[in-house]
Order: structure tokens, then sequence, then C-alpha cells
């Protein structure tokens, strides 16, 4: 099949008719597979014919290929050794038994309904030990001790009231920084003492 | 299961239970086994034993081994027949696990260098040989070209490329279509094709020679 072929038809597989059945060695070759086992369309079994007539080439391929497949179809087949059954009969007698002993002593449902109870037993457990867990018994908090009484805040002072609402109505910003200016700032002291400065 | 039930056996009509499993095409031996009829899988032995060795056997070149091979085949179709679609048909699943466990083997063996294809045959005892090609009334130098191109075949499919020879012996040796061929193989059907082409078109080159 590799050598070149001696006959070469440029027209393509399209143009192939009845009156015009002709092909090259390439579009041969490709088709040969069918030829042998004649599955090729009536058209192009024509067309096949035809080529073998004009191309020597091919024509040797052909009578080889079918000569060779005529050989090998023609090889004796071989039979099974006369203990063939016997050791086929032990090897399945053998898995037959490792089968049986892989087999698990309940049956699958059974075995499911086990299982599936066994796990709410244990989820309930879990469930049961993790409330235990986040339930608050006796909780001791530290003794507080007062070091000073509760000061009262100073009442604001009246710009602060005005400052609050100047921006809710509408007064323009620099005004209520003007209020702000004066309302009085508290300052907490390291020991808890009330501190008052105007600034 | 009600279908496996209605297709068991009733062996009180004359024919024996092996007669008319003999009678049954495969689906219905199947049918029957999975239905309880133990005896319906040896006929599936009966029925395929010869065709797994020989195709396993042209695929791997050693008898003794292929022997091995057809064996687990069935041992694996024994436990998984349960499992397979009987919207198929039973060969190819059989050939199919074949193929796979002689690919398996080649491929096992091709790890281990010292034992090759030629060699396993060249060891092949010649009391062992099939006879096909022989004939009493040749003469012994006809015998012997008639062995000797026994051979160079078998010898000549060996050479192939693994994956066109298992094309090539399930279409030469076995009769398998092409659609069959590309389920076994796990193959397209344009791969099936090319590959038997170029298997034909090699043993042709190969054999060739021995044929002037």
């Amino acid at each position: 099949m590799e050598g070149a072929g001696t006959s070469f038809h440029p027209m393509g597989t399209g143009n192939r008719t009845l009156n015009n059945p002709q092909m090259d060695c390439r579009e041969f070759r490709n088709k040969h597979l069918s030829y042998v086992d004649d599955t090729l369309p009536g058209v192009e079994l024509v067309g096949m014919q035809l080529h073998l007539t004009e191309c020597v080439s091919c024509a040797r391929q052909d009578a080889t290929v079918r000569r060779s497949l005529m050989l090998i179809r023609s090889l004796q087949r071989i039979e099974p050794s006369p203990g063939f059954s016997e050791r086929l009969a032990k090897k399945l007698r053998e898995a037959k038994a490792l089968d049986a002993a892989s087999k698990p002593l309940v049956r699958p449902r059974k075995f499911a309904a086990a299982v599936a109870a066994t796990s709410v037993v244990m989820l309930g457990y879990i469930a049961l030990s993790l409330r235990q867990v986040d339930t608050p018994r006796d909780i001791m908090l530290p003794p507080v001790v007062a070091t000073l009484p509760e000061s009262v805040t100073a009442p604001m002072m009246s710009p602060a009231p005005a400052m609050v609402a100047s921006v809710p109505a509408g007064l323009p910003i620099w005004t209520a920084a003007l209020f702000a200016e004066q309302v009085p700032i508290h300052f907490v002291s390291a020991d808890l003492t009330l501190v008052n400065s105007n600034r | 299961m009600a279908s496996i039930a209605r297709k068991q056996i009733v062996p009180n009509q004359g024919a024996t239970v092996r007669e008319q499993l003999r009678a049954m095409d495969d689906s219905a031996v199947v049918t029957a086994f999975l239905g309880g009829e133990e005896r319906a899988f040896s006929e599936l032995v009966e029925r395929y034993q010869a065709r797994l060795l020989n195709f396993v056997y042209r695929t791997i070149g050693d008898r003794e081994k292929a022997e091995d091979l057809v064996q687990e085949v069935f041992i694996r179709v024994y436990r998984h027949l349960h499992r397979f679609d009987r919207s198929k048909k039973f060969s190819t699943w059989a050939y199919t696990i074949a193929s796979n466990l002689a690919k398996n083997e080649l491929r096992n063996r091709s790890r281990n260098p010292l034992v090759l294809f030629q060699t396993v045959q060249k060891n092949w005892q010649d009391d062992d040989r099939p006879l096909q090609f022989e004939d009493t009334t040749s003469r012994p130098d006809d015998m012997y070209r008639k062995r000797h191109l026994r051979e160079i075949v078998e010898e000549s499919v060996a050479k192939l490329p693994e994956h066109h020879r298992n094309v090539f012996v399930l279409r030469e040796l076995e009769g398998k279509s092409y659609e069959e061929i590309a389920e076994i193989t796990d193959c397209n059907l344009g791969t099936v094709k090319s590959r038997l082409n170029r298997a034909r078109n090699s043993f042709a080159e190969i054999v060739a020679p021995y044929m002037e």
C-alpha cells in the first residue's frame, strides 16, 4: 500500500457516477478495507474494480492482502487443554467460598438500621454533653469594692441645647461651631475627680 | 426478577435442561442463570471457552497464560453477571473482559523484558502445536514448508503493534463486526477501521515474501 500507484485520476469522489467511476490510488487505499469486506456501495465498488484494472501497484497490493487474509483465516483454532474445565470448576468453588466468607453476617437492611440507631444515640449523647458544658451553674463574680461615691455630672449649660438644635433647624454650621466653643468641656482626672474647664 | 422467574427452565418437556439451554440464545441463558439455574453457567463456558482462548492466545502468544486468563474471564463473569447490562450482547461483554485482561498481561510483560512474545512462542513444544496444515498425503518437504508457513503467520500476527493486533484478531479470527470491535476495545468506529486497515497492510507486508 505504501508504494506509489501508477494510476492517478484527478477527479474527486464527488464527481463519480456510474458512467464515470474512476478514482485515484489514495482513495483506493482508503476504501480498500470496505472493498475487501464487501461493504461498499455499488458506485464505489465499480470505481474500485475499475481502478484495479488500471493500476498494477494497487492490484498487486489487493492480491497480497487477500492472500494474507486467507492465510490467517485458515489458522487452526486451538482447543482448551483437557484439564481446563476441572481447573475452572475448582477456581469457581474457591471464588464462591471467598464470596461467602466476605459476605456480612447481617443483612444490609438490618445493618443500615443498626448504624442509624447507633448514630442517633451517639448524636444525642454529644448534644447532651455540649449542653451541659454551655449551661452556667453558679457564677461567682469577684466582689466589687466602691472607692468613691458616684459623682453627679453637672447639667449642661444653656448653649449646648442650642448647638444640638442648630443642625436639625438648618442653621449654618459656623454658628454651631461658634456655640460649641462656649460649651463647657468636662475632663475626668485619673483619680476620678470632676474637672470643669472653659476654653 | 419477575421476568427472570418467568424464563426459568421447566424441565418436564421431554428435552433435558442441558438440551434446552443449548437451544437458547445467550441472552436467555444469562437470564436462566440469573434465575437460579446454575447449569446455565456451564453452557456459557462451553460456548465461549474456545473462542475466548483463541482470542487471548492470538493476542498474548502464550497458550498456558491464555488458559489462565480465560478462566479469570469466567470467574469475573460468574461474579458480576448480575451487573451485566442485558440490553447488550453477552459475547461483547465477555470479549471486553478478555481484551482487558490480555492488555494487562501485555502491559505487565512489557515491564519484564525477559519474557517476550516470540520467546514464549519459540518455547512452545512442537507437540503442543495444532496440526492444521498437516496432511498425511503430503511429502515431508511439503509438511515442513506448511509448518514453517504457519509459524511465519503466527509470528507475523505477533509482530503487529498491540492495538492493531487486538483489532486484527477480533476481526479476522473472531469474525466480529466493526461495531462490536469498537465496543470491545473502547474505540470509535473510525479508529477501528483505521487500525484494521493498517494491521491488514502490515500483516500482508510481513507475510508477502513467504507467499511467493
